[in-house]
């Protein structure tokens, strides 16, 4: 190469050339954070089977630690069957099967050994229909402890207490726990069940559609409620509504079917991203409704 | 699946903008000719008409936020209506600048002054002609027409120095005119404000079509500090 030929400079200059428009970006690109925090849960070339039909296809998310994470996408495209793929809740659905991995703080959830209980144990679930028990509020979130081996009643006691104080549900039912939970509103109930889910001390929480049959003053409540367990416990949310999704969530992923219905990541990143500048044509559409 | 109602306000809105806009060209347009005739009456209408454009400015503010409050707009539509509410008052403040140049010719009345009316003709036919392609980017959401909009920036900033030299050298040379001239810099200022001001429209475009929030700086921008 000829060492005289021209060469753009590199050196600094602060002479802007003249008429040429110099665009200094203020933009926050916070894909920084999402790097930075220690991830909880992670796919690897995730595929969920039912049967022969591939639900899931080529799943790879990481799940950061203490922050929530919404999934969002329209019906059918396998949010759920992923967030139950997490704690292994789709072992129950006959004939289903998964390729790939799902590590749990790194450690593969599927391995030999691994202890099924356990892995529920630490990761949580909330439904979409509240579903107490038919037994009392104390019974309801004493229950799991108790299956675990707990039986000192003041153990129990502190529990059930500790438990309904991280489920802002306490200052409303504490004279009332013998009372059965199924006497409770629609918006306490729910509460119930995420107290219910706290109490085994889980690291993880799931929920599935958490708010969806519930009204907007207690709605509010399960999302105050998600930012204030989110200190603790890291929280993935599956959710038909983006609005809450948006509300509530630090990192949002959007999934969608393929042309074989199989479900898969489109994007995921900071959830401020993904909902005033999405990088996939689809994401923008499905955000600003535009979506099929 | 297009968001019928939804699509239907965007355009609305752009529509609104486009005449908030081109009431804001007609203003300076006829505050300019209004000095150079020295014409009193055609000042004060411009003056007074000042109150339509504010008018404006607010009904396409609350329509916008009516629209974000009953639409939930995300992503693109959100970007655009984000922006609609920073051109919006982008627009009027070009308004009130017509309506202080407007203000300075009922002020000189038929003072005996030379006003350096060819340089003011010429900033605000450069101003007005880069507002009227600015907006013309908004709407359509073209960042290379927006991007190719504020070097013109740096032909009105020449303007400024040459006409602000020229009017202190008087004001130094004849002390008795200060006041008058002094009114004279004032026109010179916002001139060069209003060209300044549709920079920052062509910023909102590249933010709608990019998502970037960028800032231009044009090659003159110190020299005018």
């Amino acid at each position: 190469m000829d060492s005289n030929q021209a060469k753009p400079s590199l050196e600094l200059t602060h002479e802007k050339p003249k008429g040429v428009p110099v665009l200094v970006s203020f933009s926050k690109h916070d894909q920084t954070e999402l790097q930075s925090a220690d991830i909880k849960i992670e796919t690897v070339n995730l595929a969920v089977f039912y049967g022969k039909f591939r639900a899931l296809s080529d799943i790879n998310i990481s799940i950061p630690e203490k922050r929530i994470t919404a999934i969002i996408g329209p019906s059918g495209c396998g949010k759920s069957t992923l967030l139950r793929s997490f704690n292994r809740m789709n072992d129950l659905v006959p004939r289903s099967h998964i390729e790939g991995e799902i590590r749990l703080d790194g450690e593969n959830i599927f391995a030999m050994g691994i202890d099924v209980v356990n892995v529920r144990r630490r990761i949580g679930m909330v439904f979409q229909r509240p579903n107490p028990f038919p037994m009392s509020i104390f019974e309801n979130v004493a229950y799991g402890p108790h299956l675990y081996g707990i039986r000192n009643h003041r153990v129990l006691q502190e529990i059930v207490e500790k438990s309904l104080h991280q489920a802002a549900l306490w200052d409303e039912v504490k004279d009332k726990l013998n009372n059965s939970g199924m006497a409770l509103s629609g918006g306490q109930q729910q509460r119930l069940c995420i107290a219910r889910a706290l109490a085994v001390e889980p690291e993880v929480i799931l929920m599935d559609e958490p708010a969806s049959a519930l009204d907007p003053v207690s709605t509010l409540k399960i999302e105050d409620l998600m930012q204030s367990l989110k200190t603790n416990y890291t929280i993935v949310i599956v959710t038909h509504n983006m609005q809450q999704a948006a509300r509530v969530s630090d990192f949002t992923a959007f999934m969608m079917i393929d042309s074989n219905r199989a479900g898969k990541m489109v994007e995921f990143g900071p959830t401020a991203h993904i909902f005033t500048n999405p990088k996939n044509k689809q994401t923008e559409d499905y955000v600003t409704g535009r979506f099929g | 699946m297009p968001r019928t109602t939804l699509d239907r306000e965007i355009h609305h809105l752009q529509d609104e903008v486009l005449l908030l806009g081109s009431m804001v060209e007609q203003a300076m347009v006829d505050a300019v000719d209004a000095l150079k005739r020295r014409d009193q009456e055609a000042a004060r209408r411009v003056y007074h008409n000042d109150h339509l454009i504010n008018e404006k400015r607010f009904a396409i503010e609350n329509a916008t936020l009516i629209t974000i409050a009953t639409q939930q707009p995300m992503a693109h539509d959100l970007r655009f209506l984000a922006a609609i509410l920073e051109v919006d008052i982008e627009l009027e403040r070009m308004g009130d600048y017509a309506k202080g140049i407007a203000r300075i010719v009922i002020s000189l009345k038929d003072a005996a002054i030379q006003v350096p009316i060819k340089e003011f003709s010429q900033m605000a036919e450069l101003a007005v002609g880069m507002l009227h392609r600015a907006l013309s980017a908004f709407v359509t959401e073209d960042s290379n027409l927006a991007q190719s909009i504020p070097p013109e920036d740096d032909q009105v900033d020449a303007l400024f120095n040459s006409t602000y030299r020229v009017l202190v050298t008087s004001m130094i040379a004849n002390p008795e005119l200060i006041d008058h001239s002094n009114l004279l810099l004032w026109v010179n200022h916002n001139l060069e404000r209003m060209a300044d001001r549709v920079v920052n429209i062509c910023e909102r475009t590249i933010f709608i079509a990019t998502g970037e929030l960028m800032e231009i700086e044009t090659s003159e921008e110190e020299d005018v500090l």
